[in-house]
């Protein structure tokens, strides 16, 4: 069973992010949500043991970019997937060279989130 | 309202073409995320400012272009499409409420972005803006150049509306 951070600035996307996990049957055990990429740093922190990260990446304060990058500089590995409105080439290519895992693109269904994340968790 | 025959030319976007990136990007998030089927109708020819007992959801954009994507919908399709976007019921103007509205502009705005933006670095994206009211007006500093399209869903219209320029 996996712990799993997502960090989004949309309440409602968080909710489905989560309940599309359950639904895609993946092995999930306890959800953390994080607003902004601040609050996202602030639940790693805390020394939650988190073993998959899902971020959006067009948010306030601390875009998802930003927050990648602050991931890896903290010598951080875990798996970070952007789940994101983002579908362009050059932006998905920064996000990975930052040193993103993956990415989703936003609208997505359950079918895609397990096809994407079963090999993660 | 029709997209001005400049902004056409400048952007190199026809008015049928932007119709269909609307009304594609409006099917593929109310189909996946929202488990409703919109039916889209003709183009609007007059624009809409006045809305009563509604929200709008908005997300602007700048850069090669910029411009405005915002969906506007009765206060009672906005509940309906809250409840199944969250599988839980929503019969009230709540935070719930305006951020699936909000959430929903953000979605057809990286859908427009994804059309306009070469790689994704050229065009940003803002942060989406909710109003919400029982009588309120929203007015565009370039009405005349918006392609706005209207959509039936569980009996009731919503309104899907870009506003483009290119910039210079």
């Amino acid at each position: 069973m996996a712990n799993i951070l997502i960090v989004d600035d949309s309440s409602t996307m968080r909710k489905i992010i989560s309940r599309s996990l359950r639904q895609a049957g993946l092995t999930v055990d306890e959800i953390f949500e994080a607003g902004d990429g601040i609050e996202g740093l602030g639940v790693i922190a805390s020394g939650k043991s988190i073993q998959l990260i899902l971020s959006d990446i067009n948010m306030p304060n601390m875009d998802g970019l930003e927050f990648v990058k602050a991931v890896r500089a903290n010598g951080n590995s875990t798996p970070i997937v952007m789940i994101t409105t983002e579908g362009g080439e050059e932006i998905i290519a920064e996000a990975m060279s930052s040193g993103a895992s993956d990415s989703i693109k936003k609208p997505f269904t359950p079918d895609q989130l397990q096809e994407k994340l079963g090999g993660l968790l | 309202m029709s997209l001005n025959a400049d902004i056409a030319e400048s952007t190199k976007f026809t008015e049928e073409r932007l119709a269909g990136y609307i009304i594609g990007a409006t099917q593929e998030v109310f189909t996946t995320m929202i488990m409703m089927d919109p039916k889209d109708e003709f183009p609007m020819r007059e624009p809409v400012s006045r809305f009563k007992c509604s929200i709008t959801g908005m997300v602007g954009f700048a850069g090669t272009y910029s411009g405005v994507i915002s969906i506007h919908c009765p206060v009672s399709l906005a509940m309906k499409i809250t409840s199944n976007m969250l599988g839980m019921e929503c019969d009230e103007v709540n935070d719930d409420l305006n951020d699936a509205i909000g959430e929903i502009a953000n979605m057809l705005g990286g859908s427009v972005k994804q059309v306009l933006s070469k790689g994704g670095l050229d065009v940003k994206l803002s942060i989406p803006t909710v109003i919400s009211g029982e009588d309120y007006t929203v007015n565009s500093l370039s009405d005349s150049d918006c392609v706005v399209i209207p959509f039936i869903a569980e009996g009731q219209k919503f309104l899907v509306g870009l506003t483009l320029k290119k910039d210079d």
